[in-house]
């Protein structure tokens, strides 16, 4: 009988332990997992479109992080993150030239993202951008 | 014994695996201007060996990224046909350098400095060197130095005002390189960091005291918010090390636990 119910006690203890261990150990992989946050709905911006002239550039924070609307021809917008993928500075637009420039190391970017010479080795981050009205939604 | 052989191959690339997480050097490809000049020497040979300690050469800016010039031929390396432009003239220094550096030339351009350029006022290369250039401290701005064109007083206002906010920099920069180093994603806050870092040393480059002061808080406020993420990301770190300690403790106790389950089993079997 006291066998038995140390025996009881032992087994208890160790299904016990044994899926307080499962547990913590499973915590770190569920959260790996699990999908990030992305702000949805409320993660969108709205620009009115009259902010963004044909040929011009509106800068603007997205989801924390600076970001870029460019109508680069009548009608046409593109939005992109507005950090140089080169070491991270943040872009400018160039209306004369028609490109991005980032001021640290002449990194130069088209209207459309690709990088046209310096350092940047890939090119910018694009955001969707979809037009509402008057308003420009991007995200 | 056998386990510790099994497992000393993996004990001897251990290190290995350290250097490999290490940033490597970007690789310069060995050009035809290094060969010639690298194999030259006094004056013609001197821009090699000190371009081979500078931040250029760790970022892979070879000699032809400045100066021009076709770098794999050797009969026309120095034609100005390829772009070869040579040493500049003293007033040519910040647009020659500006090509890359362009916000750093534009403040400086309207600064005090920039303004007195070709009537005696420093370029560039006054305060930063050529060829041996280091990646930019307040160190700099130092006695010997500024003293060569005007007094020290004004040059050291600039240099408190900006001290603080660079150590803060450093000391950032040092915590993002030690987590990276342990397989942390920095890249985010490594880029946000170099920004902060190159608009604010654009800001040393306007010399104008006033304008640093008024501007170091805001700096500090952008500092603080990725030193706050570093924070989190460190209370992270060791709240992962305390909870795999509890769970190595209690790996211990269920095996002794597992043991007296079955040492009871096993004195049944010799009683029985
Ligand atoms: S950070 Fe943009 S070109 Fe270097």
């Amino acid at each position: 009988m006291e066998v038995s119910s140390r025996r009881k006690f032992l087994v208890l203890s160790l299904s016990t332990l044994g899926a307080l261990v499962a547990g913590v150990a499973a915590y770190p992989l569920f959260r790996y997992l699990s999908p990030q946050p992305t702000g949805g709905e409320k993660g969108r911006v709205n620009i009115p479109r009259a902010q963004v002239g044909a040929g011009q550039a509106h800068f603007f924070q997205f989801r924390g992080h600076p970001a870029v609307v460019l109508q680069s021809a009548p009608g046409v917008f593109a939005a992109f993150s507005a950090i140089c993928t080169h070491l991270g500075c943040i872009i400018r637009w160039l209306p004369e030239n028609g490109e991005f420039l980032c001021p640290c190391h002449a990194g130069r970017f088209a209207g459309d993202g690709k990088v046209l010479g310096g350092p940047p080795p890939k090119p910018l981050q694009a955001i969707p951008v979809a037009l509402s009205g008057d308003n420009l939604l991007v995200g | 014994m056998k386990l510790i052989l099994r497992f000393l191959p993996i004990l001897a690339v251990w290190p290995l695996l350290f250097l490999l997480s290490a940033p490597a050097p970007a690789q310069v490809p060995e050009t035809v201007c290094i060969q010639c000049h690298g194999a030259q020497s006094g004056r013609l040979g001197e821009p090699v060996r000190l371009w081979k300690g500078s931040i250029h050469a760790a970022n892979g800016i070879s000699c032809h990224g400045c100066h021009g010039g076709d770098p794999a031929d050797m009969a026309m390396a120095m034609s100005p046909e390829r772009g070869f432009l040579g040493k500049p003239a003293e007033e040519a220094i910040p647009g020659f350098c500006g090509r890359c550096h362009v916000g750093v030339k534009e403040d400086y351009l309207t600064s005090a400095h920039g303004r007195a350029l070709g009537r005696g006022g420093p370029q560039c290369v006054t305060c930063h060197g050529s060829h041996a250039v280091r990646m930019a401290t307040p160190d700099l701005i130092n006695n010997r130095d500024c003293t060569r064109c005007h007094d020290y007083g004004r040059a050291n206002e600039i240099k408190s005002a900006v001290s603080e906010t660079d150590r803060r920099i450093t000391e950032l920069e040092q915590s993002l390189a030690a987590m990276h180093r342990i397989g942390i994603a920095t890249r985010e806050m490594s880029g946000e960091l170099f920004a902060l870092r190159n608009r604010f040393h654009r800001l040393f480059h306007s010399v104008d005291v006033e304008k640093v002061r008024s501007r170091t808080a805001a700096f500090q406020s952008e500092l603080g918010t990725i030193r706050g993420r570093v924070d989190a990301i460190e209370e992270e770190l060791k709240r992962r090390k305390l909870w795999g300690g509890a769970v190595v403790a209690l790996l211990v106790i269920w095996g002794i636990l597992a043991w007296l389950l079955h040492r009871s089993y096993m004195d049944d079997k010799k009683a029985g």
